[in-house]
């Protein structure tokens, strides 16, 4: 596997108001496990589309349970940019999408979509790792704002939630495992 | 003309709606904020979290241009619920930068009886006394005798689920059935029985119905459905707000108007006949100016809307503000206050479960009214807890950890917990005031208010206390692990930030030091009656809603008779 390759000058020194809006090309590609976007979304370019979406993918997979992709995190996360997100989150994320395809260059020698889904998730654990031990930097505030709104999506989606009742009916407070399901079967306590 | 007119449709001002309209006086509630429909579309209660806007999050420009500031982190303040509250840019206050004011406001047909917390608990004997027993603020012209039966006459008709727990210090009421205990608040309650015969936890006293009379059905409420849902609104009409029970029940009677985007900028008085004949508004939308015209005034606007209205209503007779005879308008504004959230893990119950989402609390009543051995303060606190569902492992959203095992591990059942934050009484104190400001005004042109209202020694010496005593408590409780979160002397607290905000007008015996009588009658205005929270010469430890309706439909009945006299 290789060497994740953050260096000092992209984890600390990088700043986000630094960057300016890169004009990605179109590219098709279903290596590597990757879902490629053709398309542009409302907010995002295809390209980013398809980086983030590899990343919600990677951060919360489908296992028995759906996962990021199930739940079209990143449809919903572009339909945000424009209703929710402010401009610095705007420009956090944007940037952080860049910082990811840096460091994917930096470490492989290719570009993020080119690279290996083992790389890509080296890449990403290794970036969640350090996010969280050194929070000042820019990349680290990005990278947590973006995982935080990624997992804000999916664990809001109605995959991440099949025994949600919206109209339960009454509480119960002392039941057993096998009462609570039997109610989540019928969506309904009673 | 009007018979009566109401300023505010809020939890009191519906109340003093429904009980004058029944009584055949023709009606005219005002509202400064918009209307809303019951049931209609501003409702998002039936919103799956997928469905949403914004999956709920509140869009972030809001606080890039520093709107909703003072209520941006509150968890109730979401996407589904921002309809409900101003934003406080275009609600301008003035306060000291020492001790800043927090005024959270719903301004909307229903006022905050749409986001109100339900908690509906009785004042009891000892509540009443206490001003008067420790000579702060004004002492209360009435107790709880006097009360009592307009406690049960609210409580009826709101509908109250609770336990009959037998308390003094928290009298039982007209009851529905309560709603259920976890194991482990059950495991908390039963060992606090043994412990202690002053410390109690009970089922939270809740204005949501689960046994609905046919009054209640036949105003179109139905059941509650355990959703934890209310501030979104309640299309099932399951808990109590003005628009699902008082202004339908008025409207009924064919006796009510309603006018809304309408401020009330005074009470107009007649210096030469010593009343007040109706109010003076502002269009909230094109700024002109109209009146109406009434033989009697309740202002219901809410503690500090009805300060401020008469404050600003001047007169030869009434230089600083109309029924300011005494100089007390403006004075003995208070708040609850916590200082201390405590979290405990219950032993046991890894077999046990919880399902629904109960609309209530669990509740340990003040039981510091007698002063102990071990408090060198006086009055009393509460605390309101919850342990009704167990913990959860949560996910890595702000933590180290992705992929497939940190999901499979994320959102796991853990221990039962039970988290329990404090609600303090501030004493009424003379120096704790609003007034108007003397130079700034809101977009109307009206003066706003100026607020000044700290928390002083008696509270922080009370928080220290309580963070003792929770950690007793719940050790006698059974419980392990206890966390206590004591805020520091240097940490500040915003009076206003439990949003139950109170004095300003206050009753008492004495026209020279209170503003109100017995029957929250203006001393020097006898047609003008204010029962809101300006209304409250203390403000206990209970959540003060019931008791300000029950205050109101007491004034109505009063006023009411009065009027068919022909003394008003």
């Amino acid at each position: 596997m290789s060497k994740i390759n953050i260096s000092r000058r992209l984890f600390i020194g990088a700043s986000v108001y630094f960057v300016a809006t890169p004009v990605w090309a179109s590219i098709f590609n279903t290596v590597n496990s990757l879902s490629v976007f053709s398309q542009n979304g409302r907010f995002f370019t295809a390209k980013e589309m398809t980086i983030l979406s590899d990343v919600a993918d990677i951060m919360i997979p489908r296992t028995d349970t759906p996962g990021a992709t199930d739940a079209k995190v990143i449809d919903v996360l572009d339909a945000l940019m424009l209703s929710w997100a402010g401009s610095e989150t705007k420009q956090q994320y944007k940037f952080i999408i860049k910082q990811i395809g840096l460091i994917a260059q930096s470490s492989f020698k290719v570009n993020y979509q080119s690279a290996s889904r083992a790389d890509r998730e080296l890449l990403l654990n290794k970036l969640d790792q350090l996010s969280f031990v050194e929070r000042s930097t820019e990349l680290s505030k990005s990278y947590r704002k973006l995982k935080e709104m990624i997992f804000h999506i999916f664990y809001t989606s109605e995959e991440a939630n099949p025994n949600f009742m919206l109209v339960p009916g009454t509480y119960k407070g002392d039941i057993t495992k096998n009462k609570m399901e039997l109610y989540n079967v019928k969506k309904r306590v009673s | 003309m009007y018979d009566v007119i109401v300023v505010g449709s809020g939890i009191t001002g519906g109340w003093a709606a429904k009980e004058f309209c029944e009584k055949g006086f023709k009606t005219l509630v005002i509202e400064r904020g918009r209307n809303i429909q019951h049931q209609g579309p501003e409702y998002t209660d039936m919103q799956m979290p997928w469905q949403i806007e914004n999956r709920n999050k509140v869009p972030e420009i809001f606080s890039e241009e520093g709107r909703y500031s003072i209520i941006e982190r509150k968890g109730y303040f979401k996407n589904a619920t921002k309809q409900f509250f101003i934003d406080d840019k275009e609600h301008p206050i003035s306060y000291p930068k020492e001790s800043p004011f927090k005024w959270i406001r719903g301004y909307q047909l229903g006022g905050r009886s749409l986001t109100w917390g339900r908690q509906s608990l009785r004042w009891g004997v000892k509540d009443f006394q206490a001003n008067e027993k420790d000579g702060n603020g004004v002492p209360w012209p009435i107790g709880y005798d006097d009360l009592a039966p307009w406690y049960a006459y609210v409580e009826k008709f709101i509908g109250v689920s609770a336990n009959k727990d037998g308390l003094d210090t928290l009298p039982d009421g007209v009851f529905q059935k309560p709603w259920e205990m976890s194991c482990a608040e059950k495991f908390i309650a039963e060992n606090l029985k043994k412990a202690y015969s002053d410390r109690h936890l009970i089922i939270g006293r809740s204005a949501n119905i689960t046994e609905p009379t046919k009054e209640q059905a036949e105003l179109g409420r139905g059941q509650c459905q355990a959703r934890s849902y209310c501030n979104r609104g309640c299309t099932f009409g399951g808990y109590f707000s003005s628009l699902s029970a008082t202004l339908p029940a008025a409207k009924k009677t064919g006796n009510l108007t309603v006018v809304t985007d309408s401020i009330v900028e005074t009470v107009d008085y007649d210096d030469k006949s010593g009343k007040a004949t109706g109010v003076t508004v502002i269009d909230a939308h094109t700024k002109e100016k109209r009146q109406y015209r009434s033989k009697i005034i309740f202002l219901c606007a809410s503690a500090l809307g009805s300060v401020q209205i008469l404050l600003n209503s001047k007169s030869k007779t009434f230089p600083n503000g109309i029924a300011n005879s005494s100089g007390a308008v403006g004075h003995y504004i208070m708040d609850h206050f916590s200082g201390v959230i405590a979290n405990a893990k219950v032993p046991g119950f890894d077999n046990k479960y919880s399902i629904g989402r109960r609309p209530i609390a669990t509740y340990i009543p003040n039981y510091r009214h007698e002063q102990k051995d071990d408090a060198d303060f006086i009055r009393g606190f509460g605390f309101q807890g919850t342990a009704q569902h167990r913990s959860n492992t949560g996910t890595t959203a702000k933590k180290v950890g992705i992929g497939a095992e940190v999901k499979m591990n994320s959102n796991q059942p853990g221990p039962w917990r039970f988290r329990a934050i404090m609600y303090g009484e501030m004493l009424p104190r003379f120096e704790n005031y609003a007034r108007l400001h003397p130079t700034e005004k809101d977009q109307w042109g009206i003066p706003i208010l100026h607020i000044d209202a700290r928390i002083r020694e008696n509270e922080r010496k009370m928080i220290k206390r309580a963070a003792i005593d929770i950690k007793e408590i719940l050790s006698a409780g059974g419980c392990v692990d206890i966390k206590i979160n004591e805020f520091p002397e240097t940490k500040p607290i915003a009076v206003g930030d439990r949003v139950h905000e109170m004095g300003g007008a206050c009753m008492g015996e004495d026209p020279k030091s209170s503003v109100l009588n017995k029957w929250a009658q203006s001393h020097d205005v006898k047609n003008l009656f204010v029962t809101d929270g300006a209304c409250m010469s203390s403000c206990a430890t209970q959540n003060p809603s019931l008791t300000y309706m029950a205050i109101t439909a007491r004034a109505v009945d009063y006023a009411a008779k009065l009027f068919f006299k022909g003394l008003l």
